[in-house]
């Protein structure tokens, strides 16, 4: 045990550094850690790290991500939380919280002025180019009037330790700030993961905030509707934060919806659902401002809803925050904090701040100029450029331009103090390292103060020499804990205890977007598997010809299974044409690039990034074991990808377990989304792709009349592809013919992989689609989808069978296939009209290319 | 002089548009020296719903939304204006107003009073405004020293666009950068009007953006075109202690009785006559035409009063 709490905490002493949260200057363990340390002693080292490999695989396998934009890792890079919490004593935190209140209301109250009567401006409390300046100052949003008491109603809070031991504030997030989620799910995974490590000690729990900021939501809403609809609107999973976003939505049960969800008629804001318009009261927002009204704000934004401004004014819709909360996102206010304070509520700032100079002022310009390297600058405006300058590590070059930069445009520089915060232990390689931090913790509207999240969520520096804290730069995460001298609740069970009812009550209400994307899902994950099977059987084929091409047929059908791909899966030229000759010289290498050239529309790789994007889009619908699924599915083309050589053996080993994870994904599809989320849809594509799928197999392969041999290869590859050689064998136990198989393949009304049961089945579905029409009217979907049926009823098999004599082939039969896909797909565009979301595309009457 | 005042948009889409949301600006100011009388804005096809309301700058924005489908969307605005300049002049500080050196202008504009601070934020840049160049700060430099008196300057400033700069409806669209348009001199009201409020801005002092209408004279013995007229543009700037003065840097002149002024703003960004969102798919094609000229109905009615 002695030599564990060495090995574990040796180096931290060597290490420390000025200020650590840990240490005292005398190299004693602060008393508010004594119990966690002893904790962590306890587990001992290889414990500790074999459960921080146990976080590290259950926040993947939760699919917790975090996306950096252009990042060569790729999207979705996992979440990474440290075992080892950060601590702040309950004493200790209420003071905090008393200052993030304060500081929180002083925020509302600068707020409501400046979009108010500007007083702050006419009294020389604020010189005005602090706002004038900022481009988070929304003139459109001027003299706008809300309903509720609080116009900032969440305000986000980066702490940190400063050198006088007291947590300072280094920055405010006030227009959609994120962390919410990935607190809340940092304190699960610990939680289970690691119980022990929460003995004797009294940890608060997120519950009770949660709770009020559920009621928040639902209490924003302008009118007096009992259960009013709130959604949660996000920019999309290309978004930094989707998971979180996804998460909230799970997690809160308001539906995840983007811009074009939504539509504002009437000054009122609508959620276009597969019934119809349906009103949303309450928008929950990860939105930035000038995006969120392509109207009145920036021209060119995709991610908002046009009108939805003057649905705010007409009071028809709250937005939380409220539009223009950005202009509280501007460390020029800091200077002016005190005065500000004292101005509003006769109160000195409980929480220190950064010392900050405006570089709009003379004698602060001046100040700064004279010692440049000494400072941090930023701009006052989170633009896409760069924002923040550490200046002691700029070169000559780098400091001249930024000089240059400050004298052109002052009002638009901040220069603040050089700060080293406080370090706290980390746990890498089996032993503690002390780390830099902030803190991240919420503030939320309730009556007439604020709640404040006990806790939060911790962000730690990547290197142990890392200056500055970002997710968006990597980095790991870690639990954020208020110990209390009194025992605390437990924390609540992961599923929410709703107090409402769960908004999406039937499958009237799914929105139209999400419908559309469950459909296209169904639709791509059919193809892809469909793809998968077929070239699985065609690579089996071969591999059986290379070793028996003792017949002449069997090299002969493979030629028509090859050309049958490139038709199949509409890969032209591919096997066909031109290329044929060059195509059949080396198969492998055409079959390699249809399963595996995302590039090439068609081949398997590219099905499955498709279903991978409109999948990915639904994140909020799906189940854990889905998400584990979905990733091996990745996983396992990235790997395959990698490999140098494809052989006839890898490929097909290759689709082996591609098929088996698919069918595993399709099988958690449908017993976890329900219905009345829109499931149906999911069923609808999948049927259609398969039902057109099976006909273009069928016109490959059955029109051209072959002589006896031949035919028997074919009709064994077709049942073999279908995976119904068993089944034909149970049912007609006779040698193959192609009667039999028509019967069972096309018409057999029974087996669930025939082309009639699967247009029944797609019958059946589409019947219980919302109808929008009266009654009695059949909608254009179901008059659709009967002349299917009763096109492939109205050929009898004989004719089906008829060989046109001078092409020799089966004239009728291709007659009636390429009648029903041509009827199948006008089926599939008349889902797309009648259900989905084809607002045509947003345009701006002018198009002045301002991005502002 | 009281004005009629017709300016009729219509947008035309290939394809109909199935949705729009739209704001426009037409609705001329009142103001010492100018004052609406008469305001009616017609719409095809009718909007769903219409509303009227003040914007930053205490500009008159209405905004409406069409939900059917529409091939073509036409706003004609009408107005009656009353204009007299000399209503406007307020004399006993005109004098004093001019005299105000750059130098003292800069420093009052360190005070603290409403109009100063609202006035301050047309100092800083602008969406289409957004950076100054080598050449507008230099361009600048020569009308702009220091003991020179503010509207001396500005005057200058404004001749001196007018002689330098070639009046070409072809060079230039909205999208042009400032920069672009300085560096050729080239371009029409508005370039020229955003290049004086970049010079004066330049500086460190307030510019802010005019819309309006300038009467058009038809050649002498000719009859009055109707719709030849256009929207027109210039700068007004602030002279501390005085107040805005506009400057017309496309005719030379300070507008005065033909100028009719509709709405101000940091630039033309701030206050299109009509801007929108549509759903639409394909191209669509735009006419404007706008007619100016002394109201009939009011000649008639001064002559039965005389």
């Amino acid at each position: 045990m002695k030599t564990d709490t060495k090995s574990i905490i040796k180096d931290y002493f060597k290490n420390k550094s000025k200020y650590d949260e840990l240490l005292t200057s005398k190299m004693d363990i602060k008393s508010d850690w004594k119990e966690l340390l002893d904790n962590l002693l306890k587990i001992g080292p290889e414990k500790l790290a074999s459960k921080q490999a146990d976080i590290d695989w259950l926040l993947a396998e939760n699919g917790v991500t975090y996306n950096v934009y252009n990042d060569p890792k790729g999207l979705n890079r996992p979440w990474n939380l440290n075992i080892v919490p950060f601590i702040i004593h309950q004493k200790e935190w209420d003071v905090v919280e008393k200052g993030i209140q304060q500081r929180s209301e002083i925020l509302n109250l600068i707020l409501k002025d400046l979009y108010g009567k500007r007083e702050l401006l006419k009294n020389g409390i604020i010189p005005p180019e602090v706002i004038y300046a900022h481009r988070g100052f929304l003139r459109s949003c001027d003299q706008i009037a809300y309903k509720t008491s609080k116009q900032l109603l969440i305000h986000a809070v980066d702490l940190a330790r400063g050198p006088d031991g007291r947590m300072w504030v280094v920055n405010d997030r006030t227009q959609a700030p994120s962390g919410m989620g990935y607190a809340l799910e940092n304190r699960f995974s610990i939680s289970k993961s690691i119980p022990e490590i929460f003995d004797d000690i009294n940890v608060k729990q997120p519950s009770s905030f949660f709770n009020d900021f559920n009621q928040l939501l639902l209490n924003v809403a302008p009118s007096n509707v009992e259960n009013p609809m709130v959604v949660i609107l996000t920019p999309g999973p290309l978004n930094e934060t989707y998971f979180e976003h996804s998460y909230l939505s799970s997690f809160l049960g308001y539906p995840l919806v983007k811009g074009n969800d939504l539509v504002v008629r009437k000054g009122k804001v609508w959620l276009k659902s597969l019934k119809g318009l349906k009103q949303v009261d309450v928008i929950l927002r990860r939105v930035d401002d000038v995006f969120m009204d392509p109207l009145e704000l920036r021209e060119d934004s995709y991610l908002g809803v046009a009108g939805l401004l003057e649905a705010v004014r007409l009071q028809n819709v709250a937005i939380v925050n409220p539009i223009g909360s950005g202009v509280l996102e501007n460390p020029a206010l800091i200077p002016f904090m005190e005065n500000i304070c004292k101005y509003f509520l006769n109160e000195e700032l409980i929480l220190p701040q950064i010392a900050s100079w405006w570089c709009g002022q003379e004698k602060e310009r001046k100040h700064v100029l004279s010692d440049l390297t000494s400072y941090v600058v930023k701009r006052i405006d989170r633009s896409n450029r760069e924002n923040i300058y550490f200046c002691e590590f700029l070169d000559k070059e780098e400091l001249k331009k930024l000089t240059d930069e400050i004298l052109e445009n002052p009002t638009n520089f901040v220069a603040q103090e050089k700060i080293s915060f406080s370090t706290a232990p980390n746990f890498i390689k089996e032993h503690l390292e002390p780390r830099k931090i902030l803190c991240r913790t919420f503030s939320i509207a309730k009556e007439d103060s604020y709640s404040v999240m006990p806790g939060g969520l911790v962000r730690v520096a990547a290197d142990r020499e890392e200056l500055f804290v970002s997710n968006q730069r990597g980095g790991t995460s870690k639990d954020f804990w208020i110990i209390s001298d009194d025992s605390q609740n437990y924390l609540q069970n992961y599923s929410w205890n709703k107090t409402i009812s769960n908004q999406t009550l039937s499958i009237n209400d799914v929105p139209s977007n999400t419908a559309e994307n469950l459909f296209w899902s169904g639709r791509y994950l059919g193809r892809t598997l469909f793809t998968a099977r077929y070239l699985r059987m065609v690579l089996n084929q071969m591999m059986h010809v290379q070793f028996h091409n003792d017949r002449k047929s069997e090299s002969e059908s493979l030629k028509i299974l090859f050309q049958s791909i490139t038709n199949i899966t509409s890969t032209f030229p591919g096997f066909t044409g031109e290329n044929e000759e060059e195509a059949l010289r080396n198969p492998l290498k055409e079959i390699t690039g249809v399963a595996l050239d995302s590039r090439k529309i068609g081949s398997f790789a590219q099905s499955l990034q498709s279903f991978t994007i409109s999948y990915y889009s639904l994140r909020n619908l799906w189940s854990k074991d889905m998400w584990r699924v979905f990733d091996a599915i990745q996983k396992q083309l990235k790997k395959v990808k990698e490999e140098e050589e494809y052989t006839m053996v890898s490929l097909s080993a290759f689709f082996d377990k591609m098929i088996t994870r698919l069918i595993a994904f399709m099988a958690l599809t449908e017993e976890s989304i329900l219905v009345r989320h829109g499931l149906l849809l999911y069923f609808l594509g999948l049927q259609i792709e398969q039902a057109s799928m099976t006909i273009e197999k069928f016109r490959s392969l059955i029109i051209v009349n072959y002589d006896e041999d031949l035919e028997y290869q074919i009709l064994e590859s077709l049942l073999n592809s279908h995976e119904s050689l068993n089944i034909y064998r149970h049912s007609y136990s006779s040698y193959l013919s192609i009667e039999n198989v028509i019967n069972l393949l096309l018409l057999d009304t029974e087996y669930s992989r025939s082309l009639m049961y699967q247009i029944q089945r797609i019958k059946k579905d589409i019947d219980r689609l919302p109808n929008t029409n009266s009654k009695t009217e059949l909608t254009q979907c179901q008059e659709n989808i009967e002349t299917v049926l009763l096109k492939i009823q109205s050929v009898p098999i004989e004719e089906m069978l008829e060989i046109d004599k001078n092409s020799n082939m089966r004239k009728k039969l291709d007659t009636l296939l390429s009648d029903l896909s041509d009827l199948l797909h006008t089926t599939s565009l008349s889902i797309s009209d009648t259900y989905f979301n084809h607002s045509q595309q947003q345009k701006q009457l002018m198009d002045r290319k301002i991005a502002n | 002089m009281i004005f009629d005042l017709w300016h009729k948009t219509k947008y035309s889409y290939e394809n109909g548009a199935s949705f729009c949301h739209n704001i426009t600006t037409l609705k001329p100011r009142s103001f010492k020296g100018q004052e609406l009388l008469e305001y009616n804005l017609e719409i095809t096809p009718t909007p769903t719903d219409i509303s009227e309301r003040l914007d930053f700058f205490g500009n008159t924005v209405t905004r409406f939304s069409i939900q059917q489908n529409h091939k073509e969307l036409i706003v004609i605005a009408r107005s009656k204006v009353s204009r007299d300049y000399n209503l406007q002049i307020e004399s006993k500080n005109a004098v004093e107003g001019k005299k105000i050196t750059i130098e003292k202008a800069l420093k009052l504009l360190k005070e603290v009073d409403p109009e100063t601070v609202e006035a301050r934020q047309f100092a800083l840049l602008s969406p289409l405004i957004s950076d100054i160049s080598p050449e507008i700060l230099a361009y600048a430099a020569k009308s702009f020293k220091p003991e020179r008196s503010l509207f001396d300057a500005s005057y200058e400033l404004m001749e001196r666009i007018f002689t330098d700069f070639d009046f070409d409806p072809s060079f230039s669209t909205i999208a042009t950068p400032l920069k672009e348009v300085m560096k050729e001199k080239k371009g029409v009201c508005q370039d020229f009007a955003q290049i004086a409020i970049a010079c004066v801005r330049s500086m460190g002092l307030p510019a802010r953006y005019v819309s309006g209408y300038i009467e058009t004279l038809p050649p002498p013995g000719k009859e009055k075109l109707i719709g030849t007229d256009a929207s027109h543009a210039w700068f007004s700037v602030f002279i501390p202690q005085y107040g805005w003065i506009d400057f017309d840097p496309t005719n030379n002149q300070i507008p005065k009785n033909q100028h009719i002024v509709v709405a101000y703003g940091r630039d033309y960004y701030d206050v299109p006559p009509l801007k929108g969102v549509i759903y639409s798919t394909g191209s669509s094609t735009m006419d404007v035409a706008v007619d100016l000229r002394p109201a009939k109905a009011h000649q008639t009615q001064s002559q039965s009063q005389s």
